[in-house]
Order: C-alpha cells, then sequence, then structure tokens
C-alpha cells in the first residue's frame, strides 16, 4: 500500500510538531535534524514497496516520539541550555 | 592539553552563531525603519479585495524563508515570491510554515498550509490567525 505526497507531507509536519515538543533542547534539535534528514534522504524513491516501508517506519518513529515527550516530560531538565540563552 | 583542546571546541560554536546573529539583527532594524515600503503598502491597501498584511508580517516571513532556503543578500524575496519560484520543494514550504508557527506563536491547519504559494498568502494567513488570537 504505497502512500500519497500528501501523506508524507501530513508525517513531516507531523513529526515536526512533536519534535517541537520536547522540552531538552538537545533531544528538540536532534528530532527536528532526523526528521528532515530522513524525508530528504528518501525524497527520490521511486519503488512502492520501499515507498511504504520507509512510511510505516516514519508512523513508528511518530508513536514512539509522542510516547518519549511525555515520558521526558516528567523528568525535564531544570537548567536551560546555553544555547537557549543566546541573543543576550 | 587535553583542556586546552576542549576550550577551543566550546568557543567555535558561541563564535559562529554570534555571526550569524548580527548580520541578522542588523537586517530588520532598517526595514523597519524605511517609510517608503510602508508608504506603498497603504496604496495597495486600497486596491485589494481582502486585507492586506501588515508590512512587519511580509518582512518577517521574507527574513525567515530567505533563512530556510539559504538565500544570498542580494535575492530579492517580496511580496509576491512565490515559494516555488525561490527553489522551494514541498519539505521546504512544511519547514518555512512550522518556523513562522513557531516565531508566531500561531497553529495553522493542514488545509490552510497547502494552500500558501507566495510570501503574501502566508503573510495575511499569519495576521489572519494573530487577528483571530486576540
Amino acid at each position: 500500500m504505497a502512500c500519497s505526497r500528501a501523506e508524507a507531507l501530513s508525517l513531516f509536519r507531523s513529526l515536526l510538531r512533536v519534535a517541537s515538543t520536547f522540552k531538552d533542547y538537545n533531544i528538540r534539535s536532534y528530532a527536528r535534524r532526523r526528521t528532515i534528514d530522513g524525508f530528504r534522504e528518501n525524497q527520490t524513491l521511486s519503488d512502492p514497496s520501499s515507498i511504504s516501508a520507509a512510511f510505516s517506519d516514519g508512523k513508528a518513529q511518530l508513536v514512539v516520539a509522542t510516547r518519549q515527550a511525555l515520558v521526558y516530560d516528567i523528568y525535564a531538565p531544570t537548567t536551560k541550555s546555553v544555547m537557549e540563552t543566546l541573543g543576550v | 592539553m587535553a583542556p586546552t583542546v576542549a576550550a577551543t571546541l566550546i568557543y567555535v560554536p558561541t563564535l559562529s552563531i554570534s555571526l550569524k546573529q548580527r548580520p541578522g539583527v542588523s537586517g530588520v532594524f532598517p526595514t523597519s525603519s524605511v517609510l517608503f515600503p510602508r508608504s506603498r503598502r497603504i496604496g495597495s491597501h486600497r486596491l485589494r479585495v481582502s486585507c492586506a498584511a501588515k508590512p512587519e508580517t511580509v518582512d518577517k516571513v521574507c527574513e525567515i524563508v530567505k533563512k530556510q532556503l539559504a538565500l544570498g543578500a542580494d535575492q530579492i524575496v517580496n511580496g509576491e515570491s512565490k515559494f516555488s519560484a525561490l527553489g522551494a520543494d514541498s519539505l521546504d514550504t512544511v519547514e518555512i510554515v512550522m518556523g513562522l508557527e513557531e516565531e508566531f506563536g500561531i497553529t495553522v491547519e493542514e488545509e490552510s498550509a497547502q494552500t500558501i504559494a507566495t510570501v503574501q498568502d502566508a503573510a495575511d494567513m499569519i495576521d489572519n490567525l494573530c487577528a483571530i488570537k486576540q
């Protein structure tokens, strides 16, 4: 079952939204970077089976990320990372 | 020996970030104090049927688009620039919309996000959403 272009973009948007909910700066920037790299890497896939494999992989990662955002939230870091205090 | 190596590693990121910040900050100030775009906008506001976006919003959107697509200072981005003409593919457009959401503190719906084609569309939608939020 191949996914459509709109579904892929919707997954991209959902992953980016979940990535921005992480409290830890490092994990937040990694999640954002990884989704962008992952989607760019698979941008030119043409084989339907590999497209659907990548899509289901992405959906599984979305489930993991939403769960982990909640789990990490329980023990959120109290001090802000130095990267977030720039711009003074 | 090891501490000095670590010290040099720490220095590099802050240097590059502060260098990136300065041009961005100095780029915002002149445009917000120039009167020409403002007077031009008022004229186009009368001609448009729908309410036009504020020039500050358009400028901010242009800044974010330029940063996302890594366009040079010589490339002109204004209200009528189409994202596809600037070399943005659909992934870039999604990233730009997410950046705009973060910058303006709004949430854009899926369907509305798919209809954005030019910088002006994005600025109009942002102003509508900000007005609804208030």
